[in-house]
């Protein structure tokens, strides 16, 4: 009874503020009507600036369209533009109202003051309404002839939203010649804003037909380049991209008026330079030329990484692209890429990555020290990532392998559980490259019997014992206690290697390891669920008793040596990800066709599923779209680790 | 393209997991259906208000697909399902950048509510109506999810292929993230330097940024917008040029028109500057004629337990001050320019004559600007620090000490000002004691603690600078740490040692690669000129490891 009455009260005082706030939302709308319409300018001024207000933080303001329009005729610019804001965000659901403001408009596009001429001209194009369309062709012809190069080089701008709204309205008013033609204006920021307008139309048009770069073009861009402020040389650097140069010599000259761009100090110009210097490359053979531009090209990639954190990331990412292109180019250079404490983990990531493709032999040592110190830090994932850089090095360099397994040593000692496991996965890859050199340390490797308790360094671990069983002095025992815990055992990776263990001590030393052999293949058969498990035993077992050499042929036959996992990209994603360099499609290694939709239909390529999966899976959502360069590395050293790949190639 | 292809991926990709099933078969069927509604759910989840939008028809025909096990997984299911559902909407091309948006997110993530939260503070968008509602209904919401899904504010990757075919590139400033959302396949550094200059000409303007500065400025904030970028392509982002076109809100203004109610009006009309020198208007006038040179260098460097020099780098920025009247072109000479190796300059400057002459010409714009930043070439810098820092570290099991002291090194016998290190503790760290000689100390408890010692100034040959830092770390957490590891000596480990201290100093009237100013000769104007040049060697990213 009393519930219900609390209930039923709740209920009213809900009803009562909603009604309260309505009135309240109504009455403030009421208020700012009439200080609209009030007849003290700074009053109509201040509610202009309310309306505005209460528009960004998303209240309907839509019932004062009128009155707000009556405001427009002010000489006060800072009111104009807020007005023309509440125009273009009110323009799509009242089309009708806007042609109220059109007369304004017109007059304000032939005022005397240049801004207001081009903010008229740039408003009336954002506005989006085909209503606005017929009025706008004359003011936008006018303001293509302006005098002031800021009126021009917006209504360049406001054509390209015209050809969006109708194609028809901007080829029929010459709108598009007139854009043509502005490539040739006086003022370079005009240039720049043609070329952009044109790539756009380009882009929108069915046949992609609006404009094409000529040759006597690329010379005036080219000149513009010089004046232009760094977004206009972004936009005509990024048409160069399209273009093929007709001759060796072409080439050369544009390379060359390239250059002096590398020093500019945003950042995408330079990485957009170098795109280009990288793509007509191939056309200039010249060898001091291309010396030249590779030694230009190194300190304005260096002091990329300088900068803040993301834009470090963007280039990392692309220096990874182009190291791929030009393997020497940063050599020298290597402690640049040292990781700083505080970098952001994903820049760490890509460090560590340029680290081992760019170490020469000279410096593994510094490198090797480094990446010890990397082992240390807690970001388990970066641990392990380092660690297994260490391998990676090792197994490149034969002179390394030494120190690495020296630093691997020290790093087990300090039996921090999660280095423990990736270091002996990385000793195992060592071992495997290196066969019979590192006989005298196995022994030492049982002291960390009990410390793997991950699948992979367990596997790791007992395919060591197994490979080195007459270097360990209690094998049977260690494997014996192995053997115990064979069915509690997870991971089938672990089992087979367990089994492959058992069998090669076996061959080894027959007296020892009758026994443990014999349990293994027993439990393997009889008790194991994993039919690849048993199948594995079931042939041991059997070949074992067919014929014994044919046995010690197979499993104790010369390993084919283990090669550095192949972490480059295919030479033709490389060619496409060159030719996109800078591009979204370099940070995440994928060719835009597979995930810009527009590209996806022109090239006829069904739509990347995996792309928008990752709008569900976030987190590693960009992770997974690395994943084909980062992760295969991983995947590289996986395959030839599980379940003895000599096996399987002998049957 | 509309949410549904996010769901088609995920569908697509469960096929490819349960291939060569028998469908026959009751608890196959059953798996696939807690799968499909796994994958729905999560699709929901992910797209709250996409969801929203599903049909009543389109839920239907999804569970449709869903109870006949044999059209359960059709051959070929995204583009089943594509046919079957209304066609998406076409993505727009004449916007490259969707929109813009400045999420206060960090400040949230300060109180560790990850769940927070994280709105918007402002958005601004160059595109059609369309996009827009894509951009704000769906990406943003997914962007936000996408923050969240990092411990660490600081690790979020700042290019994100995000739904609905867009790209989120964000970048992080103080308790601000600005949001470039992009349409098309675009250079992600373009946007990256386009919101960081965003987050520079707000702060020219508004001052300290946060989200209530924000939006008490946002009519600035808005003009600025519209000004610097105009459908989706970067117009400007020069702070000279963009004073031209929007007034800089002056405090006296402000006061005056929210006391009395009565604005000042803008007192000078904005007008575009169009000459061939963009950065710098007609007509300015001073009384006084100044110009001020400042050389700045900053040493980045690691320095090993051992005292030897991991990485060492030095780079530098020549910033300017000018006020100076009338259309000045100025020649300023160094005395070594070839021990810059790497010089980015202000567009003013000509770069050709830079390139043949080693001199820098240039009409300046008018106030502070930054007219060069360099890197100093590795062969000419000295390799010589002007601090050594050095750091022992004791352990007696759960007890950790770390000495610190702190000394001159090389920088031509000045003292060393504004010395900070900062020592982050290990998160199991408490009991934190510390014992100062010289200077002062705080302790911050944060997530993880960290001591910071300040000195004001370090004089050559002082030797009584030092720290003692004493820590305890928590059992338990050590013993989480080592779990699966038998071995009960080792109870604690490297991983719970503090590693690195970082260090901030200042050195004013020196620099590292000893490069001065010859001269600074004034042309095409007659007035005599003030000028002034300082030297500062700072650090940069200067880390001690122990």
């Amino acid at each position: 009874m009393m519930n219900s009455t609390i209930q039923t009260n709740i209920a009213r005082l809900q009803i009562m503020k909603a009604k309260v706030l309505a009135a309240l939302r109504k009455g403030e709308n009421y208020e700012l009507k009439t200080e609209l319409n009030s007849e003290y300018k700074e009053r109509r001024k201040e509610a202009v600036r309310r309306v505005i207000a209460n528009m960004t933080v998303g209240k309907d303001v839509s019932s004062l369209f009128t009155d707000v329009l009556k405001n427009m005729h002010t000489d006060d610019l800072e009111i104009k533009k807020l007005i023309y804001l509440y125009l273009i965000n009110y323009a799509k659901t009242q089309p009708d109202l806007v042609i109220l403001a059109i007369n304004t408009f017109v007059k304000d596009a032939e005022d005397t003051n240049p801004l207001i001429r081009a903010l008229a001209i740039r408003t009336m194009g954002c506005l989006h309404v085909q209503e606005v369309l017929d009025y706008l062709c004359d003011p936008l012809h006018k303001c293509l002839k302006d005098t002031n190069p800021y009126v021009r080089k917006t209504a360049v701008m406001c054509v390209a939203k015209v050809y969006d709204l109708s194609v028809d309205v901007a080829e029929d008013n010459g709108f598009v010649e007139s854009v043509r033609e502005a490539l040739s204006d006086s003022n370079s920021m005009v240039v720049s804003n043609a070329v952009s307008a044109l790539v756009e139309m380009n882009d929108m048009s069915r046949h992609h037909d609006v404009w094409r770069l000529e040759a006597n073009t690329v010379g005036k861009l080219l000149t513009a380049i010089n004046e232009c402020i760094e977004w206009g040389q972004i936009a005509i650097l990024e048409t160069l991209v399209d273009y093929t140069p007709r001759d060796e010599k072409e080439a050369e000259n544009i390379c060359e008026r390239l250059l002096p761009r590398l020093q500019h100090a945003n950042g995408s110009v330079v990485l957009t330079t170098v795109r280009l210097l990288l793509k007509y490359e191939k056309h200039v053979h010249r060898a001091d030329l291309l010396a030249q531009f590779s030694k230009k090209m190194v300190p304005p990639l260096i002091t990329l990484l300088s900068s803040d954190p993301e834009i470090q990331y963007v280039a990392l990412r692309n220096i990874n692209i182009i190291l791929q292109r030009h393997p020497k180019l940063l050599s020298k250079e290597i402690r640049v890429f040292f990781c700083r404490y505080n970098d952001p983990i994903y820049v760490k990531y890509e460090k560590l990555d340029v680290l081992v493709r760019i170490c020469s032999e000279r410096n593994t040592e510094p490198l090797l020290n480094e990446l010890k110190e990397y082992a240390k830090e807690v970001d388990m994932d970066f641990v392990s990532r380092a660690v297994q850089a260490i391998s990676r090095l090792a197994i490149r360099y034969e002179t390394a392998a030494e120190n690495a397994i020296k630093v691997l040593l020290e790093l087990l000692e300090t039996r921090a559980n999660h280095i423990v496991q990736s270091c002996m996965v990385a000793l195992q890859d060592i071992l495997r490259r290196y066969p019979r050199r590192f006989d005298s340390l196995v022994d030492g490797l049982c002291e960390y019997v009990d410390d793997v308790n991950e699948p992979e360094a367990r596997a790791a671990l007992i395919w060591i014992l197994g490979e080195y069983s007459e270097s360990v002095s209690n094998i049977s025992n260690i494997l014996t206690s192995f053997l115990e815990s064979f069915l509690e055992e997870e991971d089938s990776g672990v089992q087979l290697a367990l089994i492959n263990a058992a069998v090669k001590f076996f061959l080894k030393s027959p007296q020892q390891g009758q026994t443990l052999v014999l349990k293994a293949l027993q439990t393997a058969t009889e008790k194991c669920a994993n039919p690849d498990v048993r199948d594995r035993a079931y042939i041991y077992w059997r070949l074992l008793s067919a014929d014994p050499n044919a046995a010690r042929a197979v499993a104790l036959a010369e390993k084919p040596a283990i090669e550095l996992e192949n972490v480059d990209l295919s030479p033709q994603l490389l060619e496409e990800l060159v030719n996109e360099l800078g591009c979204v499609s370099s940070v995440l290694q994928k060719p835009a066709r597979l995930f810009v939709y527009s590209l996806a239909e022109k090239a006829g390529v069904p739509r990347d599923s995996g792309i928008s999966a990752m709008g569900l899976d976030d987190a590693d959502s960009v992770a997974a779209g690395a994943g084909d360069a980062a992760g295969s590395s991983s995947a590289g050293i996986d395959a030839s680790n599980e379940g003895e790949p000599e096996l399987l190639i002998s049957f | 393209m509309g949410f549904l292809s996010t769901i088609s991926a995920a569908y697509s990709i469960a096929t490819s997991e349960n291939y060569d099933i028998d469908w026959e078969k009751q608890e196959t069927r059953d798996a696939a259906k807690a799968h499909w509604d796994a994958v729905r759910t999560k699709a929901n989840d992910a797209l709250p208000l996409a969801a929203l939008r599903l049909t009543a028809e389109q839920k239907t025909l999804l569970d449709e697909l869903l109870k006949d096990s044999n059209g359960l997984f059709p051959e070929n299911p995204t583009d089943h399902l594509l046919a079957e559902l209304p066609k998406a909407i076409p993505p727009t091309s004449l916007n490259r950048i969707v929109g813009s948006v400045i999420d206060d997110c960090l400040k949230n993530h300060k109180h560790d509510d990850a769940q927070a939260a994280k709105t918007p503070v402002i958005q601004k968008h160059w595109c059609d109506d369309v996009s827009i509602r894509r951009a704000s209904l769906v990406v943003v919401p997914a962007f936000t999810k996408y923050l969240r899904s990092f411990a660490a504010m600081h690790d979020t990757e700042p290019v994100w292929s995000a739904p609905l075919d867009t790209v989120c590139i964000h970048i992080q400033r103080k308790e601000l993230v600005y949001l470039g959302i992009v349409s098309q396949e675009i250079p992600p550094l373009e946007v990256l330097e386009l919101l960081e200059g965003v987050d520079q000409a707000l702060t020219e303007y508004i001052g300290l940024l946060s989200e209530v500065t924000i939006k008490e400025n946002f009519i600035t904030v808005y003009q600025l917008l519209s000004e610097m970028v105009d459908s989706g392509c970067a117009v400007t982002t020069d702070t000279s040029v963009l004073r031209g076109l929007v007034p800089v809100p002056s405090l006296v203004n402000r006061v005056i028109e929210n006391v009395s109610g009565i604005g000042m009006g803008t007192e000078k009309r904005p007008d575009v500057n169009t000459s061939s020198t963009p950065w710098r208007a007609q007509g300015i006038r001073h009384t006084n004629n100044e110009f001020f040179v400042d050389i700045v260098e900053k040493i980045d460097a690691i320095v090993n337990s051992n005292g030897s020099v991991v990485s060492y780098d030095v780079s530098g920025d020549i910033g300017c001050k000018s006020r100076l009247s009338g259309m000045p072109d100025l020649l300023l000479a160094l005395n070594r320019p070839e021990v810059m190796d790497d010089v980015a300059f202000h567009p003013c400057v000509r770069i050709n004559k830079w390139e043949n002459e080693g001199v820098i010409g240039f009409v300046p714009p008018d106030g502070q600007f930054k007219l060069a930043s360099f890197h100093v070439a590795t062969d000419a810098s000295p390799r010589t620090l002007p601090i050594y820092v050095h750091a022992t570290t004791t352990r007696q099991e759960l007890a950790h000490t770390i000495e610190l002291s702190a000394e001159v090194g090389q920088c031509g016998g000045r003292p060393i000002e504004k010395v900070q290190v900062r020592v982050p503790l290990p998160s199991q760290a408490y009991n934190i004691r510390v014992q100062c000689k010289a200077g002062t100390y705080t302790v911050s408890n944060g997530r993880t603690s960290q001591v910071e010692w300040s000195m004001k100034t370090l004089k050559a040959g002082d030797r009584s600078s030092r720290l003692v830092i004493q820590y305890f770390v928590r059992q338990s957490a050590v013993t989480n740490a080592a779990a699966g590891n038998s071995s009960p000596q080792a109870v604690s480990s490297d991983q719970d040692m503090a590693q690195e201290a970082f260090v901030d100093f200042e050195v004013a009237g020196y620099s590292m690669s000893s490069i001065k100013v010859d001269s600074l000769k004034l042309m095409r104007e007659s007035y005599k000129l003030f000028k002034g040049v300082r030297y500062i060697t700072k650090a940069g990213s200067f880390q001690v490891r122990f």
